[in-house]
This record gives C-alpha cells, structure tokens and sequence, in this order.
C-alpha cells in the first residue's frame, strides 16, 4: 500500500523498488479477497505475492484483512432455547391456521 | 417437496430453525428481532410449500425466505435508500491504518474473540454495514456458503457477491482498525464465552 502519511517506523527496509507505487497498490486493494479466497490465477496471485514482498504497508493490509475475515469466520452465534424453539413452533402454526 | 401437513412442517422446522435462528440473529443482531425474522421465515415457507421446487436444497431456499423477509422488514422501518461502498474509502491514509489495532496476534480466531471487548467491536462493525453487504458478509464469512449459493439467494451473479463481500469485508476491516482495543489480556483471561 502506498504510504501516505508519516514515514514508517519499524524493522523493514525503507527502500521500496521501482516499479513500486500508489496506483500497484490501488491495482493490489481490488484484487485481495479474491487473493485470500484462493480465486485468482496463478499468475496473477505471484504478481501480487512479489507485490507484498515488496511493500510492507500492503503485506499488514493482507494480513489485517485475513485476521478479519477470520474472525468473521469464528464468530460465535446464540444458540436458540428449546422453550423458544417450541414457542416460536406454536406461533408460526396458530399464525398460518388464522389466516 | 412433500405437502402441506403439520407433520412435514414439523420435519421442516425441527431440521432447520436453528440454521435460520443463527442466521437471523447474525442479521438482525439481537434475539427479538431474529426471533420475529424466524417466525415469518417458516410462516412463508409453510405457505410456499406447493411453489418448492426442489431445484435448490431446503436450506437454500429457507435462506432466500429469510434474506427477503429480513429486507421487507427493514424497508418498514426505514424509508431511505441504503449507501453504496466505494473502494475508495477503504484506503488507509496514516500508517496506524495498516494493521488492526486489536489482540489477535499470536491467538487463534477461537481464542481472541474469547475479548469480550473484541466480540462486540466485531459485531457492531459487522451491524453497521449497509444491510445488502451484511447479508453478503453473513451468508458467506459466517454461514459459510460458496459464492453461488449466495447468488442464488440473493438474486446476483457470482460477479456482484464477490464485489460486495469485498467492500464488506473492508468496511469491517476499517471499523475495527479504526477502534483500537489494547487492553487485550485481561480481558481474554477473564471473559468466557456463554
């Protein structure tokens, strides 16, 4: 990802390569959920994966978004009571006997 | 589909209520609204039984009930128009944007959302998307169906779903970088899930 605003602090190298810039990046940020969901050819997913080795803000970004969607992925749900499971039974079918 | 007995309804909603009550309440975000979103689910199916084709499984035809019945329901409440997402605002523009600013490093997914602060930051950025990216996010990162099925139940071509799962996943992506917990190991060590 393209940096925009201070320099970055941190153990990487502050040198990037050439063909680095905002608009790869831009090109990156469409392209991430297909890359994280394993839909993208081959080809492009190297590109992408030499893109990341490259730009560390991008590398966080990919990270950042699997830890998301991977949450997602785990998120607990409650789970229904038997009482309102037989309660909601009894409305649905009075509810469909009354109309 | 067999026909309109109380008996087949029964099988109906015994194998599948809580599939729908789960998905309902990821929707809905909180159990009397999902508890209603359930009722009127298989009250629709109960009539709609005759229109089953069986093209789809049960369970994907239970899910596209349960997406327009949750969409009439909000349309009831709120007359304005949803906003779209744009790429463009998922950009970071400082470097704390990058990363999430959350405890998740060095845990498995099960075990930074035993953070009870990190549960409800999740939810409520999951709550504030606009409800037809929700309703991409939930059916495919939560109920974990495949882009097609998804399709199929909302009425869009792979193309689009995975077009709004992206943005949707960024949106959240954003709201929980943009909130920041830091007071990660109490509470995992202390909050259990119920």
């Amino acid at each position: 990802m393209a940096k925009r605003g201070a320099p970055r602090r941190g153990k990487r190298p502050a040198t990037k390569p050439p063909q680095h810039g905002k608009g790869r990046c831009l090109h990156i940020l469409r392209e991430l959920s297909a890359y994280i969901d394993d839909e993208l050819s081959g080809d492009i997913c190297q590109e992408i994966r030499r893109h990341l080795g490259a730009c560390p803000n991008c590398e966080d970004f990919v990270a950042s978004l699997r830890q998301t969607v991977s949450l997602c992925r785990h998120s607990p749900a409650p789970a229904l009571s038997s009482a309102d499971r037989a309660f909601m039974r009894e409305k649905i079918l009075q509810t469909a006997r009354a109309r | 589909m067999p026909a309109r007995t109380p008996k087949n309804f029964d099988m109906l909603y015994r194998d599948h209520v809580d599939l729908m009550y789960r998905f309902a309440n990821r929707l809905c975000g909180e159990p009397d609204a999902a508890q209603d979103l359930v009722q009127e689910t298989f009250l629709n199916a109960y009539r709609g039984f005759k229109k089953f084709r069986g093209d789809a499984q049960i369970s994907t035809w239970l899910y596209t009930i349960a997406s327009r019945a949750c969409l009439r329901m909000r349309r009831r409440r709120k007359g304005a128009p949803e906003r779209e997402l744009s790429l463009d605002e998922f950009i970071p523009t400082s470097e704390g944007e990058f990363r999430l600013q959350i405890p998740v490093d060095g845990l498995s997914p099960e075990e930074a959302l035993q953070n009870k602060e990190l549960r409800q930051a999740l939810d409520a950025a999951i709550d504030k998307l606009p409800k037809k990216y929700k309703m991409v996010l939930v059916l495919r990162d939560m109920e974990g169906l495949g882009a097609k099925e998804v399709g199929i139940i909302m009425g869009l071509n792979e193309r689009a779903v995975k077009s709004r799962l992206h943005r949707a996943r960024l949106f959240v992506r954003r709201e929980l970088s943009a909130r920041g917990i830091t007071d990660a190991t109490d509470a995992h060590d202390h909050e259990r899930l119920k």
